[in-house]
């Protein structure tokens, strides 16, 4: 995520299922819903929707930055391909 | 390859020299707006070395354009990648789909052994027996067309049936085996792969028949003398040959269910994200399975054949020239897809290991080393069905060889299918980031190192594909 704020230098978040470590807790918890989700209970359950909602929205802002990197890509090369003299 | 193997990048320069100088309309350069259409167009024009006839209209381009145009489509489809987030679609879309049941197949792979070792009893024959001059030799052309040139493709293209064929294996199968502990990895393959392709550089293994029985037979002795002693695991990890097309295989939409030893179908290419490679000396493998693609290649430019003389004038021997070179690239290729893994980790901020993300990434390079190989060889391929067909029907004294003439816009398939390669690899890359991290945020921008890798690489294929063709020097 672009407004990548690293929770305490150094902190690990282990997951209590297989012991995978994440840089952030929400990170963690993503991981929990989306490899443990049989075994979640109500709090991690609670704490995976907040994160997938984070999540969207961040995806969201990604998708319109790429979005807009692709219009310039786009007409950068018709620009170029329209006015490059030819050989 | 050597001389006469050349002919692949001759045909590719001939498909360029043929294409026809017209001035470019409005249509054109519509048309040069959707990146796609503008690559296939401007490929080949880019190498133009002036027209014959004036059949169709294309645009005329520099080649930084058309290089960097290249590159855009693959930089374009990386971020295109970022709408398609639905976890449930990336994984449906990369599940097996069906298994095939095929009736008599134990009569089949019977009968498919034999003739493998048929094929290899026949090479060696003709090689010794048949004409001197590498067109008209059988074993020449089964060796560097059939099988390099087709039975490859089929291995991506369709499945590795190597195992079966293989005739070292069905041979070793009814020798005596020792069975000694086996502990070197996939490292003898490497070296075995590289070793094999600078034999290929710089002998004339492709154009003397009778020094290409004699590689056969010496690698006849290696790798039955490494099966006696090892067992049927040095067919999975020291020989290079073997796992040229496994590795190859992995692409192919047919693949052995090793569940139920049936055969499984997928989309091709979607095998790629399995976590199909053990350990860093199978990345090993795969990165120089992609870098021995590009050498022999290179080595058949003009650009190359100045820089060896310039080498050689300031005193060089050539003998340490093409190895120094082909080690040199090597450790560059590795180097650049280690930082490509390490890179995606420190992007990704995650705790999973550098050698992990690699053993993950590595194989959607082998997409692209499969779209590398298919622009290679497939007009060569072609081009010499009917050669093959006089020879092996009259070895050892085949009438007159033709070849097929390629159409004019067949050199668009290899800048097509060098394309097809790296969106295949950038999307394999996607589905690979998804499965490892829970964020697809930080999935995305673990994929930045190894996209502007992927991008790199596509311009350099590009341009190795649209040069003329050079014999190369010194060999």
């Amino acid at each position: 995520m672009t407004d990548q704020t690293r929770d305490v230098d150094g902190a690990v978040y282990r997951c209590e299922y297989c012991c995978r470590a994440f840089n952030r807790e929400d990170w963690l918890a993503l991981h929990r819903g989306l490899d443990h989700r049989a075994e979640l209970t109500p709090e991690e359950r609670a704490a995976y929707e907040d994160a997938e909602a984070v999540e969207q929205e961040a995806l969201r802002m990604y998708q319109y930055k790429a979005l807009a990197a692709l219009v310039v890509l786009y007409f950068g090369f018709l620009m170029l391909f329209a006015f490059v003299r030819t050989v | 390859m050597g001389r006469w193997l050349h002919l692949p990048g001759a045909v590719v320069a001939r498909l360029w020299h043929s294409c026809s100088r017209s001035t470019p309309t409005l249509v054109g350069r519509a048309l040069a707006a959707t990146a796609f259409v503008a690559v296939v167009a401007a490929g080949t024009t880019a190498a133009h070395g002036g027209g014959s006839g004036a059949r169709g209209a294309s645009v005329q381009v520099p080649l930084w354009l058309f290089l960097a145009t290249g590159g855009g489509v693959v930089g374009a489809s990386f971020l295109l990648t970022a709408f398609a987030t639905d976890r449930g679609f990336v994984r449906r879309l990369h599940r097996p789909r069906h298994t095939i049941e095929v009736p008599g197949v134990e009569f089949l792979s019977g009968a498919v052994r034999t003739f493998g070792v048929m094929v290899l009893l026949f090479v060696i024959a003709v090689g010794v027996l048949g004409p001197d001059t590498p067109d008209r030799n059988a074993a020449v052309l089964v060796v560097w067309v059939t099988w390099w040139a087709g039975f490859t493709a089929s291995a991506y293209l369709l499945g590795d049936l190597w195992p079966l064929v293989n005739p070292w294996r069905s041979l070793a199968s009814i020798l005596p085996s020792a069975d000694r502990p086996y502990r070197w990895g996939g490292w003898p393959a490497v070296v075995g792969l590289l070793g094999l392709v600078w034999l290929e550089v710089v002998s004339p293994v492709a154009s003397n028949p009778v020094l290409l029985v004699a590689v056969i037979v010496a690698y006849s002795g290696v790798t039955l003398a490494g099966a006696a002693w090892f067992g049927p695991i040095w067919f999975r990890e020291a020989d290079p040959v073997s796992r040229v097309f496994q590795a190859y295989g992995h692409v192919a939409p047919l693949y052995r269910d090793l569940s139920d030893g049936g055969i499984g179908a997928r989309l091709p290419g979607s095998g790629l994200d399995d976590p199909v490679l053990d350990s860093a000396d199978d990345v090993a493998f795969v990165v120089a399975l992609l870098w021995v693609t590009s050498y022999d290649g290179l080595v058949a430019t003009r650009p190359w054949r100045k820089l060896a003389e310039t080498a050689i004038a300031a005193g060089t021997p050539p003998e340490l020239l093409y190895p120094a070179v082909l080690v040199a690239g090597y450790v560059a290729f590795l180097g650049a897809f280690w930082l490509a893994a390490s890179g995606g980790r420190r992007f990704a901020n995650s705790r999973l290991d550098a050698d992990l993300l690699a053993r993950r990434y590595a194989p959607s390079l082998l997409a692209i080393a499969a779209g590398y190989h298919l622009a290679h060889y497939l007009g060569y391929l072609v081009m010499n069905v009917p050669a093959v067909m006089v020879t092996v029907t009259d070895p050892l004294s085949p009438g007159a060889v033709g070849v097929w003439p390629l159409p004019n816009w067949f050199g668009g398939v290899a800048v097509g299918a060098v394309l097809a390669g790296h969106l295949l690899a950038v999307w394999i890359a996607h589905a690979v980031a998804y499965e490892l991290f829970p964020s697809r945020v930080q999935a995305i921008r673990s994929q930045y190192t190894l996209t502007a890798v992927i991008v790199a690489y596509t311009m350099t294929s590009l341009w190795i594909v649209t040069r003329p063709y050079a014999p190369t020097p010194f060999v």
